[in-house]
C-alpha cells in the first residue's frame, strides 16, 4: 500500500513538473536573417529565458522584403506570432484597425514603465490615443559626406541651406569628384528625400492632414514646389539611379568615389564594419538643409522601428514582459555594444561609452523636435505606388513636378472613397 | 457489382487529394473573387462583379496581358524554334558525339539552376554601371547605346525576356532531342536515296514526325508565359514604371501590397480562364488536325 501510495506521489510530481517546465511558449518574429543581429535576437531571448524560465521564446526570422507580405498573411491566420515587428505609421495602423495589435497602454502606465522610454520614440507607436508598440531601434537620415572630399573641392564646412548643398554640389563637380550616391531601384530611397522636403515644404496640418488617406487631396502648391526642390538634386546624382540599388551606391561611396550620401542613421555602424580601414574618420553628417519653406526646420526624417504584440496572444502577460525586455535597459546595452543601435530607453549608455559618431548622431534624433516618419511606411499603399513610380519618372526626367502631383491627386480621390 | 464497386475504393484517396488541392483552391478562389476582403481581417463584404469590372477597366491589366503576350510570342519562336533547330541540328551527327554531348549538357544546365540564382544573375549582367553588357559596349566603343537595361521601360521587358530564352532553351532542345531520337532511321535512307538533301529531310520527315511532341512544348510555353512570376518580381519587381507587370506580379501586387485579396482573387480567376482556354484551344485545333 506504501509502495503504491509512494508511485502515485511521484508520477505527481512528475506530471506537474512537466506541466510547469515549459508553460508558456511565445512566438516572436523579427526581419533579420543575417548576423551580427539573429544572433542579437538569439541571445535576447535565452537571456530573457533565463529570467523567466517557465516562458520559452520561439526566436522565428523573415528577410526585410518578403516580411512586409507575410506578416499580412500571418496576421489572418491562428499561428499569428505573439510579438513581431513592425514599422509605425500606415504600415502598423492598418492592422490596429482590424484588431490584430494589442493595446499596450494598461501595460505600460500600471508599473509606470512608459516613464523609461524617450516620449518622442513612443510617440510613433501611438495611435488614437493608445499605445500600440515600443521602439527597438531609433533611425533618423542623414546627409553622411566624406571630408577629405569635401576639402578637395574647397569646401570649408558642411551645408546647412539648400542653396549652400547645391552650392558643394556645384564645386565637387567642378573638381571632377562624384556628388551624390544615389541607388533608387526599390524606390523607398526616393521617399526619404521626398517625406524630409515635403515637411520642410509645407505647413505642417497640411501634410499631415494629406497623409490621412481618409482625407488627403494633395493639392496643396507646396508639393509641387518640393518636387522642384528635388528635381534640383538629381543633375548631381549618378546616372542611372532608378538602375542601381542602395547597397550598391553604399559600396560605391565607402569607396570614396562619391563624396555625399543620404543615409540612415543606423546604416553607419555597418559602416564603419564594412567600409576600408579609416574611413570613418573621414565621414561626417549635416541634416537636411533647410530649403526656407514654411516647415520647421528642426523636424528630423526618421522613425524608430520597434515591437507589438499581437491581439490574439493567449498570453499577453508575458508577451507585454518579452517586449518590454526587448526593448530594455539590458538589452539596450547588448544591443549597442554589439550592433551599434540605440533603442528608445532612457540613459542606456553615456557618451564615453560608445562611438563620436554613433552618440552625435543619436542626439540628433534624442534632440530633434519633431520625427518625420518614411514617407513610404506612411502612405496608404495605393497612393505610394503611384507616388514611387511618379518619383521614379522624375528622377529620369521624364515627368514634371505638375504631372506627378496631378497623379497622387487622382489616385488619392479613389482611396478616400474607401473610407 | 460489389467487385467494381470495391474498385472504386481504390480511386477515392487520389480523388480526394484532387478534389482537396485543386479544385476545393479553384473554387474557393472564384468565391473569394466576389468580395472586398484582406489577408488579416476577419470582415469581408459581397460586392459581386465588382473586381471583375475593375480589372477590365484597369489600363495595368492591359499592360500586363500584352507583356504576358510578348513572352509567349518570344518564347515559342526562341525556345521552341530555336531549340528544335539546335536538336536537330544535334542529332544531325553535323558534329561528332562527344562535342554533342557535351553542347546538350551545355545548354540544357540553364533549366536547372534556379530562378532567384539566374534572375540575380542576370541582375548583375544587366547592371547599368558595371553589369557585363554595358562593359562589353563599352569596351567596343558603343557607349551610346549603354543603358540600364532592367530599369529603362523601353527594354525592361525584352531583357528578362531574354534572361528566360538563355534559361529554357535548353530544356525544350532536349525534350525535341528525346523525339527526333525516335524517328527510324529507314525513312531517312528512303530520303536520301530518293535525292532529298538536309533542308528537305527536316522539312517532310524530321517536323512531321515531332509534331506531338512540339504540340506539347508549344502548350507547355504558352501556359508558362501566362504564368510568369519569379523571373519578373527577382529582377525588376514589375517596374519601371510598371513597364514589366505581368499577369502574376499584378496578382501579387493586389493581394499582397494593397491587401486586396478578394481583388487578387478576380485576377487570379481570370488567368486560370486565360490559361485553360489557350489550352483547350490549342489541344482542339491539333488534335482537330489528326
Amino acid at each position: 500500500m506504501k509502495r503504491k501510495l509512494t508511485w502515485v506521489l511521484l508520477l505527481s510530481l512528475l506530471l506537474c513538473a512537466v506541466a510547469f517546465s515549459a508553460s508558456v511558449e511565445l512566438k516572436f518574429l523579427h526581419r533579420w536573417t543575417q548576423e551580427p543581429d539573429s544572433l542579437f535576437f538569439d541571445e535576447v531571448a535565452r537571456d530573457f529565458e533565463q529570467l523567466y524560465p517557465n516562458i520559452k521564446v520561439n526566436v522565428q526570422s523573415i528577410a526585410n522584403d518578403p516580411f512586409k507580405e507575410k506578416i499580412k498573411v500571418l496576421l489572418g491566420t491562428s499561428d499569428a506570432p505573439d510579438v513581431f515587428f513592425t514599422w509605425p505609421g500606415e504600415f502598423t495602423n492598418r492592422f490596429i484597425r482590424a484588431d490584430r495589435v494589442l493595446d499596450l497602454t494598461p501595460y505600460l502606465l500600471r508599473d509606470g514603465s512608459l516613464w523609461n522610454y524617450v516620449g518622442s520614440q513612443v510617440e510613433p507607436f501611438v495611435y488614437q490615443g493608445k499605445i500600440y508598440g515600443l521602439p527597438y531601434r531609433l533611425d533618423a537620415k542623414v546627409f553622411v559626406y566624406n571630408k577629405e572630399l569635401f576639402q578637395k573641392a574647397g569646401i570649408t564646412k558642411a551645408p546647412v541651406t539648400f542653396a549652400e548643398l547645391i552650392d558643394a554640389c556645384k564645386k565637387l563637380k567642378a573638381a571632377k569628384i562624384n556628388q551624390i550616391a544615389f541607388g533608387n531601384e526599390g524606390t523607398w530611397a526616393v521617399s526619404h528625400y521626398i517625406g524630409a522636403i515635403n515637411q520642410k515644404s509645407l505647413p505642417e496640418d497640411v501634410w499631415l492632414k494629406d497623409l490621412d488617406p481618409a482625407q488627403g487631396v494633395w493639392t496643396h502648391p507646396g508639393y509641387v514646389e518640393s518636387l522642384k526642390i528635388y528635381s534640383q538634386l538629381v543633375p548631381y546624382f549618378n546616372p542611372f539611379a532608378n538602375g542601381i540599388k542602395h547597397d550598391q551606391a553604399r559600396i560605391e561611396f565607402m569607396a570614396g568615389k562619391f563624396a555625399i550620401m543620404y543615409l540612415e542613421i543606423v546604416e553607419i555602424p555597418e559602416i564603419l564594419r564594412e567600409a576600408p580601414t579609416g574611413f570613418g574618420e573621414k565621414i561626417g553628417v549635416f541634416v537636411f538643409p533647410d530649403t526656407k519653406g514654411p516647415g520647421d526646420p528642426d523636424y528630423l526624417v526618421g522613425y524608430p522601428e520597434g515591437f507589438v504584440v499581437s491581439a490574439d496572444t493567449k498570453y499577453p502577460e508575458e508577451a507585454v514582459a518579452f517586449l518590454k525586455y526587448l526593448t530594455g535597459r539590458e538589452a539596450g546595452r547588448k544591443e549597442i555594444e554589439q550592433l551599434g543601435f540605440f533603442n528608445g530607453y532612457r540613459n542606456v549608455v553615456g557618451p564615453d561609452e560608445v562611438l563620436p559618431i554613433i552618440y552625435e548622431t543619436t542626439s540628433l534624433i534624442l534632440n530633434s523636435k519633431r520625427m518625420v516618419n518614411w514617407l513610404d511606411s506612411d502612405l496608404h499603399a495605393k497612393i505610394w505606388d503611384v507616388y514611387s513610380v511618379q518619383l521614379q519618372m522624375l528622377t529620369d526626367l521624364v515627368a514634371t513636378p505638375e504631372n506627378v502631383m496631378k497623379e497622387i491627386q487622382n489616385i488619392a480621390t479613389e482611396v478616400r472613397k474607401e473610407f | 457489382m460489389r467487385k467494381s464497386a470495391f474498385n472504386y475504393l481504390y480511386v477515392i484517396p487520389a480523388l480526394g487529394m484532387v478534389l482537396l488541392f485543386v479544385y476545393f483552391p479553384i473554387v474557393s478562389n472564384v468565391y473569394n473573387s466576389l468580395f472586398r476582403m484582406s489577408s488579416y481581417s476577419v470582415t469581408k463584404t459581397f460586392i459581386g462583379f465588382e473586381n471583375y469590372t475593375r480589372i477590365f477597366k484597369d489600363p495595368l491589366f492591359y499592360t500586363s496581358i500584352k507583356n504576358n503576350a510578348l513572352y509567349a510570342l518570344f518564347s515559342v519562336l526562341c525556345q521552341v524554334g530555336f531549340g528544335t533547330l539546335l536538336a536537330i541540328f544535334l542529332e544531325g551527327r553535323y558534329v561528332g558525339s562527344r562535342l554533342r554531348n557535351f553542347y546538350r549538357n551545355v545548354l540544357f544546365i540553364p533549366s536547372v539552376i534556379s530562378i532567384s540564382a539566374v534572375a540575380l544573375l542576370w541582375y548583375f549582367v544587366c547592371n547599368p554601371t558595371i553589369g557585363l553588357i554595358n562593359g562589353l559596349l563599352d569596351k567596343a566603343g558603343l557607349q551610346h547605346l549603354i543603358t540600364a537595361w532592367l530599369a529603362n521601360p523601353k527594354t525592361a521587358i525584352f531583357a528578362v525576356i531574354a534572361m528566360s530564352q538563355w534559361q529554357y532553351t535548353g530544356y525544350i532542345m532536349v525534350l525535341m532531342l528525346v523525339a527526333v531520337q525516335k524517328i527510324p532511321p529507314e525513312l531517312y535512307e528512303a530520303a536520301v536515296i530518293d535525292g532529298a538533301n538536309g533542308f528537305r529531310k527536316t522539312i517532310h520527315i524530321t517536323l512531321p514526325s515531332i509534331k506531338n511532341m512540339l504540340i506539347v512544348s508549344t502548350i507547355i510555353t504558352i501556359i508558362g508565359s501566362f504564368k510568369l512570376f519569379a523571373e519578373i518580381y527577382v529582377t525588376t519587381g514589375g517596374g519601371p514604371y510598371n513597364a514589366t507587370q505581368v499577369l502574376g506580379t499584378y496578382m501579387y501586387r493586389a493581394a499582397f501590397l494593397f491587401d486586396e485579396m478578394g481583388f487578387g482573387s478576380a485576377i487570379a480567376v481570370v488567368i486560370f480562364v486565360l490559361t485553360f482556354t489557350v489550352s483547350v484551344l490549342q489541344m482542339k485545333y491539333f488534335s482537330g488536325e489528326d
